[in-house]
């Protein structure tokens, strides 16, 4: 644990302390700072009540650590190879789960970054507080399993293809795919098909948790289903991120 | 402290290794050499454990890198041949980062030392973004000795390096050879450090160890030596010559000699014995050097370019 520990420290202070790092959190506050005034605009205009502009927030803000988590993922390995401090890492006694370990928790860092910064703009744009307490724990309850999972699967490619642009493009067609049936609309979300692509898409099991819970009010017991998704996506990511991370491309 | 015999191995259904032995005893120096894509990197890795062998034995201080990897790559500091470094950390920041993956704390004191032993003084403050490639070049072995390991394995130390710095690389690695318990993997296109440091060669093309042994032996195997080109004035006596010396020919005015290999005296004891015998050296030019010649001897076979350069 000492060794995952010492890499998800390294991994943590390269992404807030590099250039690209801080550009990202720059563009990351710059969106939900945008996203904000558009939203806080509708509800002056009662376009939106208060519990629909905290969803569409909380949302935006899964969306952007899902995308994040993409990029960085694919970064981890495929990224270090390119650079070429990959192989002086596994030339270390540390063992490849240790390794994986560390850059998730590296990565887990980010999202609590992430998630910080995005707890004052969930504040304004709820009316000073209101239905930000559920916003809060259904976002680091189901959001932080669907972030993780895709940084986890965006690892797993990365250490298989050992290149940044082949993984990245790979993870973010997965993404886009994932939020397709959110783009669509919920008229065609609710035919047969959306219904059948929303119960296996934990993007999606996520997002309809903050409408259910933030717009319907609707109690934890019943969103037991789409914790399970959630929870077996993160397993999932997990046990292929570990497969791959065993044997990463790094030659 | 490293055995292999007969190793093969392959990546993605290609065979890379088909058949390497390899024997490091303590307190050796051991130069591997091979073209490129003779399968030195890939035996380094499977040295470590990093690359999965298909037959044969290794064994790396007394463990086998397939059930113990983690012990082995404890004990062996490694310089990779494209040595990256996160450029945002200064040398002794990155350097205690990556003694901690060892588990083992470094102090500033140490720091110091090691990085003023491969030449990096008061530039190491700066991040190493800015350092130039031979800069570099010094901290990736400064970071295969940050552990104090028993075994070093090197993949061109001195790529990169001006002559000043080859030279205290070169004593930085005979002096940790020195110290007796320690052995050095040397993998190197470049003879001259090999002539200068090895005690034990390897020459490895494609995947198989071609020739292996004690450099000064096998120069003898295979007759080999120093040659030299003399300009001398007028006819010299060509009858009594000192012994370990031989004459090759003589062309446009130029002597063409061989020093024999295992000769405890140097090139200037000769050049003194001669004089001595009445050759009025005017001038002396070194050529290939004998480490060359056995060299592009094994490798040749196989690389007709490489004859034609021979």
């Amino acid at each position: 644990m000492k060794s995952s520990w010492i890499i998800a420290t390294k991994e943590s202070t390269e992404i807030l302390r590099s250039q690209r790092g801080l550009m990202g959190l720059l563009i990351y506050s710059g969106l939900l700072s945008a996203f904000s005034l558009l939203l806080v605009s509708n509800t002056e205009l009662s376009l939106l009540d208060n519990a629909q502009v905290v969803y569409m927030m909380a949302g935006t803000v899964l969306s952007a650590g899902a995308l994040l988590a993409s990029i960085l993922g694919s970064d981890t390995y495929a990224g270090e190879k390119e650079r070429g401090t990959l192989v002086p890492l596994l030339c270390t006694p540390i063992d490849s789960t240790a390794l994986l370990t560390g850059k998730g928790l590296g990565m887990l860092i980010v999202w609590c970054i992430m998630f910080v910064t995005a707890t004052p703009y969930l504040w304004a744009v709820g009316a000073s507080g209101q239905n930000l307490g559920a916003a809060l724990v259904y976002l680091a309850l189901f959001g932080t399993p669907v972030v993780l999972g895709f940084g986890l699967l965006a690892m797993a490619l990365s250490a298989r293809t050992g290149s940044v642009l082949a993984s990245s493009l790979s993870i973010i067609t997965l993404l886009m795919l994932a939020a397709t049936p959110l783009l669509i609309g919920p008229g065609l979300r609710g035919t047969a098909i959306g219904r059948a692509m929303d119960a296996v898409n934990p993007f999606a099991g996520a997002l309809n948790t903050f409408d259910s819970v933030i717009i319907d009010s609707e109690p934890f017991s019943a969103q037991m289903a789409r914790l399970l998704l959630v929870a077996v996506w993160l397993i999932f990511c997990l046990m292929v991120a570990r497969r791959n991370a065993a044997h990463p491309n790094f030659q | 402290m490293i055995s292999i015999e007969n190793l093969h191995l392959g990546i993605e259904r290609k065979e890379i290794l088909k058949g390497i032995d390899l024997h490091l005893e303590p307190g050796d120096i051991y130069g591997l050499l091979g073209p490129n894509g003779a399968g030195k990197s890939t035996t380094i890795f499977a040295l470590l454990g990093l690359r999965a062998r298909e037959s044969g034995q290794i064994s790396v201080l007394g463990h086998d890198p397939k059930s113990h990897a983690a012990q082995i790559r404890g004990a062996v500091g490694v310089m990779p041949e494209h040595a990256g470094f996160y450029e945002w950390m200064t040398a002794p920041a990155y350097l205690r980062w990556y003694g901690s993956l060892y588990r083992q704390a470094q102090t500033e004191k140490d720091l110091r030392i090691l990085l003023g032993k491969v030449g990096l003084g008061d530039e190491c403050r700066c991040t190493i973004g800015t350092y130039s490639r031979g800069m570099k070049q010094r901290l990736a072995v400064a970071r295969a000795l940050v552990t104090h390991p028993k075994l070093l394995i090197l993949d061109e130390p001195t790529n990169g390096l001006d002559p000043k710095g080859r030279r205290e690389m070169h004593d930085l690695l005979l002096e940790f050879a020195a110290e007796g318990n320690t052995g050095v993997l040397l993998c190197t296109h470049l003879l001259d450090d090999v002539d200068r440091m090895c005690d034990r060669i390897g020459i490895m093309d494609r995947g198989r160890t071609r020739i292996e042994g004690r450099l000064g032996e096998l120069l003898t195997e295979q007759g080999a030596g120093q040659y030299y080109r003399l300009r001398v004035e007028g006819a010299p006596y060509t009858a009594d010559l000192p012994m370990g010396l031989s004459l090759r020919d003589n062309q446009d005015g130029w002597w063409r000699v061989q020093l024999q290999p295992g000769n405890p005296n140097g090139p200037s004891f000769f050049w003194e014995e001669l004089w001595r015998r009445g050759w009025h050296i005017l001038e002396i030019r070194s050529e290939s050097s004998s480490l060359e010649d056995l060299y592009l001897n094994i490798t040749a076979s196989n690389h007709p370019h490489l004859q034609e350069a021979a």
